[in-house]
C-alpha cells in the first residue's frame, strides 16, 4: 500500500470519527423504515451483573422424568407470556432440552425500582390456568380437558390452524358450549390474559376442534404451545436463581467505566513517556481497538456482562503489548544502526511473527470459551476474540501504516523519537 | 554503541527455580493455614443472600433467628456499600443446596416480623443447586484443559524448528505457576473459588503463553542468527532482549487490574474483586515466570533430548552442541 505524509491523517482522521460514533452513535432517519441507527456506547445492552436483574433455572415440580420437547415448549410459552403481561420484553428465555429445564434472564427496566424479584420468580413458574370462556366471561371448559394441541395445515382455506383434542369429560363440556355458541366467540385464557377468541362456526360434537385463521407458522404453533400449557402435568420451579438490585448493578458499571479510562489514560502515559513517536502510534490505535470493540458490542446488541468489560479490558493489554512488541523492536534497529525508516521496516517485519503467535493462542482460549462457555463468560470470549482481531487491524496495520507516514516528515524522523530506553543486548 | 551483554539467567538457575518452589510452599502453607480451599457456591451449590437495612441490627441476632426460621445454619456479615451508602447484610447457608422463590419470600417475611425496625429488603440472592455447579465446575475445567491441549499443539507445529514440543511443555509449566499464583493469591485472601476464577484462569491461558511465545519467538530467531552459540546463550540472549518488553506489558497490565480492583473494593463488588485481585498479583508474578523460569527450563529440556539422542548413537544436529554454561 502507498504511503504518503497524508495517511498519517487519514488514519487518525478514522479514528476521531470512529470514536464518535462508538461513544454517541449514529442516528440518521431516511424514510419510515430505513435509516442509518448505530448505537452509542451508552445504548448497550448490559447483562444482569450490570443493571440487575433476574437470571432463574426453572425445573419441573413433581415429575419423575425429564420433560419432553413438546412439554417443555408449553411451559417455555407459559413463562414467555407471563413475562408478557408484566411487560418484561427485554428478556432471554432459553430451552434446555437435555436438562429438562427453562433458562431465564431479565434485567431490570430503566425506572425500576420496587420489583419484588421473589414473587416474580414464584409466579413465573406457577401451573397455568388455561380456561375457555362465553361471551359473559363464563368458564365453560378448562385446559385441563385438552389432550393435544397442534399445529396442522389448514385444508380448506390454505395456511395453518390449531387442532385441538379434548378428553371425554372435556368432549361432553365443549360440545354443549359449541351447540350455545355458534356465530358467537369462545375466548381462551391463560390467567387473566387472553391469548385467542375465535368465533364458533359449528357445535363440534366430537371433542376436534379447529381455530382457524392464525396467522403464520409461528404465530399458530405459539397458540398451539400456549393452549398445550393449560394441560401441562406440572409447575416448573426455580430453586437456581439469583436476583441482583439496580442500585448494585449501577455501581458496578460505574466501577468498571472508571476504571477503564483511568487504567487508559495511565497506559498511554506509559507508552507516551517510554517510546515517544512510536508510543504516540500506540495510542492512537489503542483508541481503534477500543471503539472497534465498543461497536462489536453496541451494533448487534450484545448483552455486555462485567467479565465482558474485563475481556475489553484484557484485549486491550493484548492490543499494548502488540505495540510494545513493535517499537521495542524498531528501538533496537536504530540502535544496531539502522536509519529510521529502514528500522521502522524491520521492526514491523521482526515482530509480526511474535504477535501473531500470541494472538492466535489466545483467540484459540477465546474461541473454546465460546464454544464452552455459557452466560456471563459468552461475553468475555466474545469481547475477548473481536479484541483480538482487531489488535490485527489497529495494533498492527493502522500502526504501521501511522508510523511510514510520519517518516516521511522531516521533522519527525529523527532516530532519536523512535528509540527507547532500553539497551541493546548482545553476545 | 551503548550494547550491554545478556544477563546469565542459565547460570542461576538454581536460584530461579528454588524461588518458584518458595511461591509454592507459600501457598501450600497459605491453603493449610486456612484448612483447605473454600469453593464458591456456584461449583459446590448453596445459598448466599443479600439485604439491605435500616438502623442497627447484630449480625449475631439475624444469623440466629435466620438458622431457626430455616432450620439451615446460618452465618452473617454485615457491610456497607461505598457508593449507594447502604448497609447490607450478608447471609451465608449451610448445605449445599439451593432455595425456592416462595421459601426465600417466606423466610424474608418471617425475619421482617422479627426485626420490624431493620426494614430487611433483598438485594442480591444467589442460589445454587448441586447438579447446575457441578455441571458449571466440569465444563470450566473442561474450558481450560482444552484451551491448553490446542495451544500445546499449535506450539509444537509453529516451534518444531527449536523442539517445538519442549517450548511448548515449558511455556505450560510457566502458564501452571501463573495459574498456581493466582489460585494461592485467592485462597490467601479468602476468595472462593467461583465463576469469577474460571474467568481469570482463562485470561492467564492467554496471557501466560503470549508472554512465553515472544521469548521462544526470539530463541527461534537468534537460532538463525547464530547457528554456532551454545543453547544456554541464545536463551539468555533471547530473554535479555524480550524482557523490558514482559515488563512493561505485564506493568500495562497490572495497571489495568489494579485500578478495577480498587474501585471495586470501594463499591465493594465482590464479583469483581474475586477476578482483579488474583489478576493483581499474577499479571506482577508472570514477568518472573517468563524471565526466570520458561528458557532455562527449555534449555534443561532440550540438553536432557539431546544426550538422550546422543546415546542411542543419533547424530546431534549441528548446533546443539552443549557448552558448560558462562558464569
Amino acid at each position: 500500500m502507498k504511503v504518503n505524509r497524508g495517511t498519517f491523517f487519514i488514519v487518525l482522521g478514522v479514528t476521531l470519527v470512529l470514536a464518535w460514533v462508538a461513544f454517541f452513535g449514529v442516528h440518521i432517519p431516511m424514510g419510515d423504515n430505513f435509516g442509518i441507527n448505530i448505537p452509542g456506547a451508552n445504548e448497550m445492552r448490559f447483562g444482569i451483573d450490570i443493571r440487575g436483574g433476574v437470571d432463574a433455572i426453572y425445573q419441573p415440580v413433581g415429575l419423575n422424568r425429564v420433560p419432553t420437547a413438546d412439554e417443555l415448549e408449553a411451559a417455555r410459552a407459559v413463562i414467555e407470556t407471563r413475562l408478557d403481561q408484566k411487560n418484561i420484553l427485554d428478556r432471554d428465555v432459553t430451552v434446555d432440552r437435555t436438562n429438562g429445564d427453562i433458562i431465564v434472564r431479565f434485567p431490570w427496566k430503566s425506572d425500576e425500582k420496587t420489583f419484588d424479584a421473589q414473587k416474580a420468580i414464584s409466579e413465573l413458574g406457577q401451573t397455568a390456568k388455561l380456561t375457555f370462556r362465553d361471551p359473559n366471561g363464563n368458564v365453560v371448559v378448562d385446559g385441563s380437558h385438552v389432550t393435544k394441541s397442534i399445529v396442522a395445515q389448514d385444508t380448506e382455506k390454505g395456511g395453518y390452524e390449531v387442532a385441538l383434542t379434548f378428553d371425554a369429560a372435556g368432549k361432553k363440556l365443549f360440545a354443549d358450549a359449541t351447540a350455545k355458541l355458534v356465530g358467537k366467540p369462545i375466548s381462551i385464557y391463560m390467567d387473566e390474559t387472553l391469548i385467542t377468541s375465535p368465533t364458533v362456526e359449528t357445535a363440534i360434537p366430537n371433542g376436534q376442534a379447529r381455530i382457524t385463521g392464525t396467522g403464520t407458522l409461528q404465530q399458530t404453533s405459539d397458540l398451539a404451545q400456549k393452549i398445550a400449557a393449560g394441560a401441562l402435568p406440572f409447575s416448573m420451579e426455580a430453586r437456581n436463581y439469583s436476583t441482583i438490585s439496580p442500585s448494585l448493578g449501577a455501581g458496578a458499571l460505574n466501577v468498571m467505566v472508571w476504571a477503564g479510562a483511568l487504567a487508559f489514560l495511565m497506559i498511554c502515559l506509559l507508552l507516551i513517556l517510554y517510546y515517544k513517536m512510536s508510543g504516540v502510534v500506540a495510542c492512537i490505535s489503542l483508541v481503534i481497538q477500543v471503539c472497534g470493540v465498543l461497536l462489536a458490542l453496541s451494533i448487534p446488541q450484545i448483552t455486555v456482562t462485567l467479565p465482558g468489560i474485563a475481556g475489553i479490558i484484557l484485549s486491550i493489554g493484548m492490543g499494548v503489548d502488540a505495540n510494545i512488541i513493535i517499537s521495542e523492536r524498531i528501538s533496537e534497529e536504530i540502535k544496531i544502526g539502522r536509519k529510521t525508516q529502514a528500522a521502522v521496516a524491520t521492526g514491523f517485519k521482526n515482530a509480526f511473527s511474535s504477535v501473531f503467535d500470541g494472538n492466535i493462542t489466545v483467540m484459540i482460549a477465546a474461541i473454546i470459551l465460546m464454544i464452552l462457555g455459557s452466560g456471563a463468560m459468552l461475553s468475555f470470549a466474545y469481547s475477548m476474540l473481536t479484541g483480538i482481531i482487531l489488535n490485527f487491524l489497529a495494533g498492527v496495520t493502522a500502526s504501521h501504516l501511522m508510523m511510514r507516514s510520519l517518516i516521511l516528515f522531516p521533522k519527525l524522523s529523527g532516530e532519536k523519537l523512535y528509540t527507547c530506553r532500553t539497551r541493546r543486548v548482545a553476545l | 554503541m551503548n550494547v550491554k551483554k545478556p544477563y546469565s539467567f542459565y547460570a542461576h538457575k538454581k536460584i530461579l527455580y528454588s524461588i518458584s518452589i518458595g511461591f509454592m510452599v507459600i501457598g501450600i502453607i497459605g491453603i493449610l493455614l486456612r484448612g483447605g480451599v473454600a469453593l464458591d457456591i456456584q461449583f459446590t451449590g448453596g445459598a448466599l443472600l443479600k439485604y439491605t437495612y435500616q438502623g442497627e441490627v447484630n449480625a449475631d441476632d439475624v444469623a440466629g433467628a435466620a438458622s431457626e426460621i430455616l432450620g439451615r445454619q446460618t452465618t452473617a456479615q454485615l457491610t456497607n456499600d461505598y457508593v449507594t451508602h447502604e448497609n447490607r447484610i450478608v447471609l451465608t447457608l449451610a448445605g449445599e443446596y439451593g432455595m425456592s422463590s416462595e421459601e426465600q419470600t417466606n423466610f424474608l417475611n418471617k425475619l421482617n416480623a422479627k426485626f420490624p425496625d431493620a426494614k430487611f429488603v433483598s438485594a442480591e440472592s444467589s442460589l445454587v443447586q448441586p447438579f447446575y455447579g457441578h455441571r458449571f465446575l466440569q465444563r470450566s475445567l473442561l474450558a481450560v484443559v482444552l484451551a491448553i491441549i490446542l495451544i500445546l499443539i499449535y506450539e509444537w507445529f509453529s516451534f518444531r524448528k527449536i523442539g517445538g514440543l519442549l517450548a511448548g511443555l515449558s511455556a505450560i509449566i510457566a502458564l501452571f505457576h501463573d495459574l498456581l499464583i493466582a489460585f494461592f493469591t485467592c485462597v490467601i485472601a479468602g476468595v472462593p473459588i467461583g465463576d469469577s476464577f474460571v474467568a481469570v484462569a482463562l485470561t492467564i491461558v492467554g496471557y501466560s503463553i503470549n508472554d512465553t511465545i515472544v521469548v521462544f519467538d526470539r530463541i527461534r530467531e537468534n537460532r538463525r542468527v547464530y547457528p554456532k552459540e551454545s543453547l544456554e546463550n541464545i536463551a539468555d540472549l533471547s530473554v535479555s532482549q524480550t524482557m523490558t518488553r514482559s515488563i512493561n506489558t505485564n506493568i500495562a497490565v497490572a495497571i489495568s487490574v489494579l485500578m478495577i480492583y480498587v474501585l471495586a473494593t470501594r463499591a465493594s463488588l465482590d464479583s469483581v474483586i474475586s477476578f482483579a485481585l488474583p489478576m493483581v498479583i499474577s499479571s506482577v508474578l508472570s514477568i518472573y515466570s517468563t524471565i526466570a523460569l520458561c528458557a532455562p527450563l527449555w534449555v534443561d529440556m532440550k540438553k536432557h533430548q539431546d544426550n538422550r539422542r546422543n546415546r542411542r548413537g543419533n547424530k546431534p544436529e549441528p548446533n546443539k552442541k552443549a557448552e558448560p554454561a558462562k558464569a
